[in-house]
């Protein structure tokens, strides 16, 4: 469900088909540097109510999706 | 008099800050920043620790009160990040200004130990966080700027990011005299920061073929290099920019042999004085400046003129419609 959901943030944010975003892209291989990564940050945050602190470096859509999993666990 | 909530909130005579220039701001030059009542910033990514503890200390040593603010830059993507991170707390710096990135693993350090953050941000996405994580000010820095560079100008980049922090935004990018410090209010910003200005100071230990440089610079003299490597950079347009730039457009040539081509370049020019084959960062502002003056000097002339620009401003107001 998380996942669904950061991938139809990414497609909405990208203008992309969200079934294309897999778990394993990188934010580089969706062209997507590190002022787009704060503003999906953003954009999750108040799509799932928590805050998320970017302590560590954000590679890949997993990464975001195991971030956000810790935060609501 | 200029008066914002940076005086108030940094304890200085004029709301400006000095730029953090890698091989260039040392304690020499923020000690003249912040005694000529702006605020003097020291950059961390010279040679190392222990220049950047004896940068400090000189620092100290040449304030001519104690009290007096200063800080230091701390390039966030540099590997000497942790290490300087460390050092502002051990010598109880009283300001720390962050580039390239978000301070958030340095954060909870720095304002346990009272240290004041001003992040430097290039989007309103940074400058949020950035408030979110404690920041007491922060500062827009447009593209006009010298360099690492973002893409948006100083006139976009800081109404919006007024607009989306309520924290104290500080403009930066292309400001080099009054006019620029009336604008940079005008546009939502409660202070300025300045770097090239500062490097022509006469307390800036920059060598003099790199303010010459400066001093000849037309408007249209510098160039932004590296964008394809991630980390776009302005500089003076010289023999070492423009073979950068057709480098980047060779596709036959690795990121990794670009990057190694730019190793050490602002070094070259800075210190050795070479502003043919070293990096010349500059901003678009060098153009506007054409004389060695003192720190004290250049803040002077500097809010005279944006005292008397805004004081003029009421002219533009009138009762009687235009039909011209």
């Amino acid at each position: 469900m998380i996942f669904e959901t950061v991938a139809k943030i990414l497609g909405e944010y990208k203008d992309v088909d969200p079934s294309t975003i897999t778990a394993d892209a990188t934010f580089a291989s969706l062209e997507l540097d590190s002022l787009d990564t704060v503003e999906i940050v953003m954009s999750l945050e108040d799509a799932f109510g928590i805050e998320i602190d970017m302590e560590q470096p954000l590679q890949t859509v997993e990464d975001l999706v195991k971030l956000i999993e810790a935060k609501k666990a | 008099m200029i008066v914002t909530e940076i005086n108030r909130l940094f304890g200085l005579k004029y709301p400006i800050f000095q730029g953090g220039m890698a091989w260039i701001s040392n304690g020499q030059l923020a000690a003249a920043v912040s005694n000529a009542g702006g605020l003097g910033v020291i950059s961390s990514i010279n040679e190392g620790e222990e220049a950047l503890r004896r940068e400090i200390t000189t620092c100290r040593s040449l304030l001519h009160n104690p009290d007096f603010p200063f800080a230091i830059n701390v390039m966030l993507m540099s590997p000497q990040a942790q290490a300087a991170a460390d050092i502002a707390v051990e010598m109880q710096v009283p300001v720390v200004i962050t580039g390239a990135g978000l301070p958030t693993p340095y954060m909870k350090k720095w304002l346990a130990a009272g240290i004041k953050v001003v992040p430097v941000v290039p989007s309103t996405g940074i400058a949020k966080m950035a408030a979110r994580l404690g920041a007491c000010a922060v500062i827009a820095e447009g593209g006009e700027s010298g360099g690492h560079v973002g893409d948006l100008t100083t006139m976009v980049l800081t109404p919006q990011v007024a607009d989306a922090v309520s924290i104290p935004v500080i403009a930066a990018g292309g400001i080099a005299d009054g006019r620029g410090v009336a604008a940079s209010l005008m546009l939502g910003a409660a202070g300025v920061q300045c770097g090239t200005c500062f490097l022509t100071a006469k307390e800036c230990g920059v060598h003099a073929n790199y303010k010459q440089k400066i001093f000849q610079a037309k408007d249209i003299d510098t160039i932004v290099t590296g964008k394809r490597l991630g980390h776009p950079v302005r500089s003076l347009k010289n023999a070492f920019s423009r073979q950068f730039a057709d480098m980047e457009y060779n596709t036959n040539l690795s990121d990794q042999e670009i990057e190694s081509f730019g190793a050490g370049a602002l070094r070259r020019a800075a210190l050795e004085g070479d502003v043919q084959n070293g990096s010349v960062m500059a901003g678009q502002c060098a153009a506007m400046l054409h004389e060695e003056k003192t720190a004290q000097q250049i803040i002077v002339d500097m809010f005279a003129q944006a005292e008397h620009v805004l004081a003029c401003a009421g002219k533009f107001l009138t009762e009687e419609e235009s039909h011209a």
